[in-house]
């Protein structure tokens, strides 16, 4: 374990480098963990061990043998902690030829430019990983891409084990004693295990050569190719195959050259191409032992792109490019291969024995047993199933390479575990992508990315290229665990549930708990914490967080606000002033065009009218009932004019709509009032308001989803097309709307100019009388100035009737507040026709003579048995100036005595003093049944909602005027 | 039974042959035609109860009836021109009793009633608490050139239906003259009130009896009602023929048989049956995005009113 701290030491080392990297964002917590991806980086081996776990057809026992190997490679690990410089392992090739020793040199140097290219590739693109935000849309094609793979891979597998191979050992095909048939030289060190396996044996369901698989896997340095009798045929082919697999593994162009031409699809192509070639025979072959040299390796190669680009002769085909590319990685990839002729071990321990046997004995523990014992083929058995073979391979640990693998992470094809074990240092090789050249120096990516520089073309972008073949395997797989959780496009509920696992769970707290610590501080705790966790992540599955982690699928908003501290414990929100605006006034206010100003023009003319209609009302009600009232007694029609008020100044930090329900609704509810006093309420219960609200909410809303399927249907409509649909589907028809406009509101409005010039007419009839020459004049003459001076109106200083509050003063021309003399005109006219006698009569008959007014010197003339009364009367009523008593009807309207009504039932009960006000024949019908208070300004929603500071003081006390409902 | 179900048989096939249809139509035509306007009324009469009930009241006012075929404008101006004519032909047999000679038709009464200066002072303008001068509470005296555009605009339907009619009776015959004339006066209700009451199910549908206007004006609606729909299966019965027609010469093209006219004209005779009819009644029923309009993205079912013809 000491060993094991001091490896991760060395990657703290490297995760500061990223952790410094990404804090340049200011928002280390946001950012995705960085570590993760150290981990993978450095624990290379191990992530591809997990690497197979979301397969989801591992079964129990694949399972358990991985967990088994790992252990068994953690012992490894420790016992043999390795450089992390890449030196070649003497070591392993412990009977090369010294012949070969220049060639495997220059080979190996090859590699180590190769492999600092594509690390250097990788690095890069781990680096982007949590930077660049990488769109979904290739997935299919991994997927596709992937599944091709891996199903060629299956029929060479399928292939081989079907014709048998032609190694040297014949197959078995019952499981055998594996203690006696294989693994000569493990049998030492591995003894026990296999004395168990072999005692289990029928437990196992592994086939023998799965097991002999894993148990080479788990021996390091040797690989299934090895055979004590062929001497450099472990090497030759260990590179051969992965430099096929790494072929294979470009799936961006290798799909094509996968598997062999069928002949439905090229007709001809046969007799065109005499030699076909294809990966997937290249493999056969290897599989076979047929190559001998890696002469006739490449040939076979190079013969698969020729036949393409013999047979597709036409410059433009597009599987030229790809045959070419492939081309030029083969050729990239081939300078891997050591130069070596495959040998009989007889021929060559003929040459140097002795020194072959020196060199063996004093290598290793395990070395002479190897190289004293023959070793198996490792192509024994027939896999019971390839898809088996295949998931076990998957959960197969590689055997330890003998450099510590640092990048390898997924960039290994598929099956790269199948094969087993390799040289390790030809495994970097595979990205086979250009080195770094057109783009910046991974350090250099930091500005450029957060900038949102954007995104080069994915065909020529070789950051993008990286990252695709880096994580082909990892996103297939990612989909097709999603595409697993469906069946026939619903969730499968037979599936297992999603789950995060220990790991994950881990991951996600620690980001939350960076998250809420803040920023720099927080940096030492991580570093601590990220000691236990490195182990954890170690065991997790390659990280992606743009597959894995939901936090990451969002890229990290910037904040626009600063917390500034400031005296005390205030804290204020400082606005960066690049953001946050106070938003635009007029939001809230309706346009001033259109529409609008056509409905509150009517609504102004209604509000005109209605004033006139009050004053109507008035003179109406004095010339009925000509008796004083108190102002108050007097309805008052004095509606303040409609205002719509904007919200108070608030601040946005963003384009875009406000979203304040309240005060949105608040808006709405305005409008909605609007309509209903142009519809003719002067006043609505503040329930009806709300519910018709409500429903004009939810048409706009209804109105808004129509909206958007239209507009995201396939078909392409036009702009006004979607308009129209919508319409038409919430039942609004265009012909509706111009109705609408015509007669509820322009014809509206020249209606109620009609009206309120008839209005105006009606009134100044009703005032014209009076003002006649003569009328006034005439009434001074009669003694009745007593009231109609209105001198008391004057004494108490108040605005007699309420004329004035009616604007009526200014309409009459009076200056003092006395009573207007012609409102009266109906008694004066009465008083009139009483003194001027038949002349003045309407309906043709002569009105009786009026009654002699009772004075002393009337009385004397009456008969005696009336005087007493009369007497009674001439001393209690109070006398004009001529000493005669005042009829009942002349004297003001308080000192006149109650006069008895007959109801309809025709029996005097008792005389009530009553105002009796049956007001002008008003009939209207649609009243609402209650007066409604004032609407209430909708609530204001500044606790709601401090930081913007949306004050809503929308002003609609205007909307419901005071009613003028009189008695 | 079938018999004693419909009573409107004459009265409907008058109707209908003043709104179009010349053929004799059958006794089940007539008959899906009453059912029709039988549910209209009654229908009328269930929704204007409950405005009565809304606002109240437990007997029906002309207003709650009028009401509910308010957005129908023209209909409206059309009613409110029978009604005051109505008041016209009232104050005028008042006048009559009292004055020179009662006894003469109802008609020329109204007629003579109607020299211009008389009319003026009789006719009234029948006011409806929805409209403009009812936003106030004060009523303006009536004038007398009130006759706006929109009236004259409802009356053009009503003309272009005068128009009609003219067409049809310039070729008549005397006799067909007053056989149209009769038949033009054909009401539910003139002078069978008691029948209407009882057809209606007054005093089932509704409590308090309606009285003598509301059953005036349900027997224009209902007139209306027939009137409409006879028009809208007309409508369909020509395009049926028509579409006969078509394949008709196809087929006679296709046999090589001459004489297609005249089989024509006799097609074109025959009178409308119960299909357009119930064909014509789901057209004027269907067709109304404005009543689910408010339902859309809720799901559920759908109710639907009778729609008021």
């Amino acid at each position: 374990m000491v060993a094991q701290r001091e490896d991760f030491k060395e990657r703290y080392a490297r995760g500061d480098r990223w952790i410094s990297r990404m804090f340049a964002t200011k928002r280390s917590c946001c950012a995705i963990d960085e570590d993760d991806m150290d981990m993978d980086e450095l624990f290379g081996p191990s992530g591809q061990d997990n690497g197979g776990t979301p397969e989801p057809i591992a079964k129990p026992v694949a399972t358990r043998n991985m967990d088994d190997d790992y252990d068994e490679f953690d012992e490894d690990e420790d016992e043999a902690p390795k450089p992390a410089t890449p030196t070649p392992a003497p070591t392993n090739i412990p009977v090369t030829p010294n012949a070969q020793q220049d060639g495997s040199t220059k080979i190996l140097e090859a590699r180590e430019r190769l492999e600092a290219e594509s690390k250097d590739t990788e690095e890069s693109v781990r680096d982007a990983m949590y930077k660049l935000f990488f769109t979904l849309e290739n997935d299919r094609d991994a997927l596709l891409e992937q599944q091709k793979l891996e199903e060629s891979d299956r029929q060479v597998q399928a292939e081989t084990n079907g014709q048998g191979t032609p190694g040297p050992q014949p197959t078995s095909h019952a499981p055998g004693k594996l203690s006696s048939t294989n693994l000569g030289a493990s049998s030492l060190t591995l003894k026990h295990l296999i004395a168990r396996i072999d005692a289990k044996r029928e437990r196992v369901k592994l086939s023998d050569q799965e097991l002999r698989q894993l148990l080479s896997d788990v021996r390091k340095n040797r690989s299934k190719w090895a055979n004590e009798d062929k001497i450099g045929q472990e090497e030759l082919y260990e590179a051969a195959e992965k430099v096929v697999l790494d072929l294979r593994a470009k799936t961006e162009h290798s799909t094509a050259f996968l598997n062999r031409v069928n002949k439905r699809e090229a007709p001809h192509y046969f007799e065109i191409i005499k030699q076909p070639m294809d990966l997937g025979t290249v493999m056969k072959k290897l599989r076979g032992y047929v190559y001998k040299s890696k002469k006739e390796f490449v040939d076979d190669l190079d013969l698969i792109w020729e036949n393409c680009l013999k047979y597709n002769s036409e410059p433009s085909h597009y599987l030229r490019k790809h045959a070419i590319a492939m081309r030029d990685a083969a050729k990239k990839l081939v300078q891997l291969v050591p130069d070596i002729v495959i040998r009989d071990r007889a021929e060559v321990e003929a040459e140097e024995a002795a020194a072959a046997e020196h060199d063996a004995d004093g290598e290793s523990d395990d070395e002479p047993i190897m190289s004293t014992r023959g070793r198996k083929a490792p192509k024994a058995t027939k896999a019971r199933k390839a898809a088996r073979a295949e998931s076990r391979a998957e959960a197969t640990p590689e055997a330890k390479p003998p450099l510590l693998n640092l990048i390898r992470a997924d960039s290994m094809p598929p099956n790269g575990g199948d094969n087993g074990s390799q040289f390790g240092d030809g495994s970097q090789i595979g990205l086979g992508t250009p080195p770094m050249g057109g783009t910046p120096a991974p350090n250099g990516h930091l500005g450029q990315l957060e900038i949102g520089e954007p995104k080069m073309d994915d065909e020529t972008d070789p950051l993008m290229i990286a990252w695709k073949a880096m994580t082909k395997k990892k996103r297939a797989d990612g989909v097709k665990r999603r595409g697993e959780l469906f069946k026939e496009n619903r969730i499968d509920p037979e599936q297992p549930a999603l789950l995060r696992s220990r790991f994950g769970m881990g991951r996600f707290l620690r980001n939350e708990a960076k998250h809420r610590k803040g920023t720099d501080d927080s940096h030492d705790d991580a570093q601590h914490d990220k000691l236990a966790d490195a182990e954890e992540d170690a065991q997790s599955a390659f990280f992606m967080p743009d597959y894995d982690d939901p936090m990451s699928y969002i890229p990290e908003l910037p904040y626009l606000t600063e917390w500034r501290s400031g005296e005390g414990e205030n804290v204020d929100a400082a606005i960066t002033g690049e953001y946050g605006r106070i938003a635009p006034r007029g939001m809230f206010l309706p346009p001033s065009t259109g529409l609008n100003t056509k409905i509150m023009a009517n609504l102004k003319q209604m509000q005109d009218t209605r004033k006139i209609c009050s004053k109507i009302t008035v003179i109406k009600q004095m010339q009925m009932q000509p008796q004083l009232y108190h102002p108050n007694q007097i309805p008052k029609y004095d509606p303040e004019p409609f205002k719509e008020v904007d919200a108070e100044n608030f601040v946005v930090t963003e384009d875009g709509p406000i979203m304040d329900k309240d005060v949105n609704r608040a808006v709405l509810q305005r409008s909605v009032g609007k309509l209903f006093y142009h519809a003719g309420f002067e006043q609505f219960q503040p329930a009806a308001l709300e519910v018709a609200t409500d429903i004009c909410a939810d048409f706009f809303k209804n109105l808004g989803k129509t909206f958007k399927l239209y507009m995201e249907s396939e078909e392409q409509y036009t702009k006004k097309a979607i308009l129209y649909h919508t319409l038409f589907e919430n039942g609004v028809e265009t012909a509706d709307l111009e109705t609408y406009i015509r007669e509820d509101v322009e014809r509206l409005g020249s209606k109620l100019t009609t009206i309120q010039d008839r209005m105006k007419a009606h009134l100044g009839d009703m005032l014209r009388p009076a003002m006649q020459e003569g009328a006034g004049e005439n009434i001074f003459e009669d003694g009745s100035e007593q009231f109609i001076s209105g001198d008391f109106a004057a004494d108490l200083n108040e605005d007699f009737l309420g004329l004035r509050d009616l604007g009526l003063d200014k309409e009459l021309g009076l200056s003092s507040l006395s009573v207007p003399l012609h409102l009266l005109t109906s008694r004066i006219t009465s008083m009139q026709n009483q003194t001027a006698g038949p002349a003045a009569s309407v309906d043709g008959y002569t009105p009786p003579p009026p009654f002699e007014p009772l004075t002393a010197e009337v009385l004397a003339l009456q008969i005696d048995l009336i005087k007493p009364y009369f007497e009674e009367k001439l001393v209690n009523l109070p006398a004009d100036k001529n000493g005669a008593a005042i009829e009942d009807e002349d004297l003001p309207q308080r000192q006149r005595p109650n006069k008895p009504r007959l109801p309809p039932t025709g029996k005097i009960t008792q005389s009530r003093k009553r105002v009796a006000g049956s007001q002008g024949g008003n009939s209207k019908k649609k009243k609402k049944p209650n007066p409604i208070e004032d609407k209430k300004a909708p609530p204001t929603k500044k606790e709601r909602d401090e930081s913007f500071g949306k004050g809503t003081e929308m002003d609609e006390g205007g909307m419901i005027s005071p009613e003028s409902i009189a008695a | 039974m079938s018999t004693d179900k419909y009573k409107y048989r004459a009265e409907i096939q008058a109707m209908m042959f003043v709104s179009g249809e010349t053929g004799e139509t059958a006794p089940e035509t007539t008959g899906i035609v009453e059912d029709i306007v039988r549910g209209q009324v009654i229908e009328m009469l269930t929704q204007s109860s409950i405005l009565a009930a809304r606002r109240g009241s437990r007997a029906i006012s002309t207003d709650d009836l009028i009401f509910l075929i308010r957005h129908d404008k023209a209909k409206v101006s059309r009613l409110r021109t029978y009604l005051s004519w109505k008041d016209v032909r009232k104050s005028a047999k008042d006048n009559d009793k009292e004055g020179v000679a009662p006894g003469d038709d109802l008609l020329e009464e109204a007629n003579s009633a109607a020299d211009p200066v008389k009319m003026r002072q009789k006719k009234v303008k029948i006011g409806l608490p929805w409209e403009v001068p009812h936003y106030f509470s004060e009523q303006v005296p009536e004038r007398e050139e009130d006759e706006d555009e929109e009236e004259l605009e409802a009356n053009a339907a009503t003309l272009q239906r005068l128009k009609n009619a003219d067409e049809r009776t310039r070729g008549m015959t005397r006799e067909e003259y007053v056989h149209w004339s009769e038949c033009r006066q054909a009401s539910f209700t003139f002078r069978k009130g008691k029948r209407f009451r009882e057809w209606a199910g007054f005093g089932t549908v509704v409590e308090a009896k309606p009285n003598d206007d509301i059953v005036d004006i349900l027997g224009f609606l209902t007139f209306e009602i027939v009137q409409t729909l006879t028009e809208e299966a007309l409508k369909v019965k020509e395009a049926e023929d028509r579409v006969e027609k078509e394949s008709g010469r196809k087929r006679k093209r296709g046999a090589g048989i001459g004489g297609g006219e005249l089989f024509m004209r006799e097609e074109a005779r025959t009178p409308v049956e119960h299909r357009h009819v119930v064909e014509a009644f789901r057209r004027l029923q269907a067709g109304r995005p404005k009543y689910r309009a408010m339902r859309n993205f809720g799901g559920g079912l759908r109710k639907s009113r009778l729609g008021l013809l």
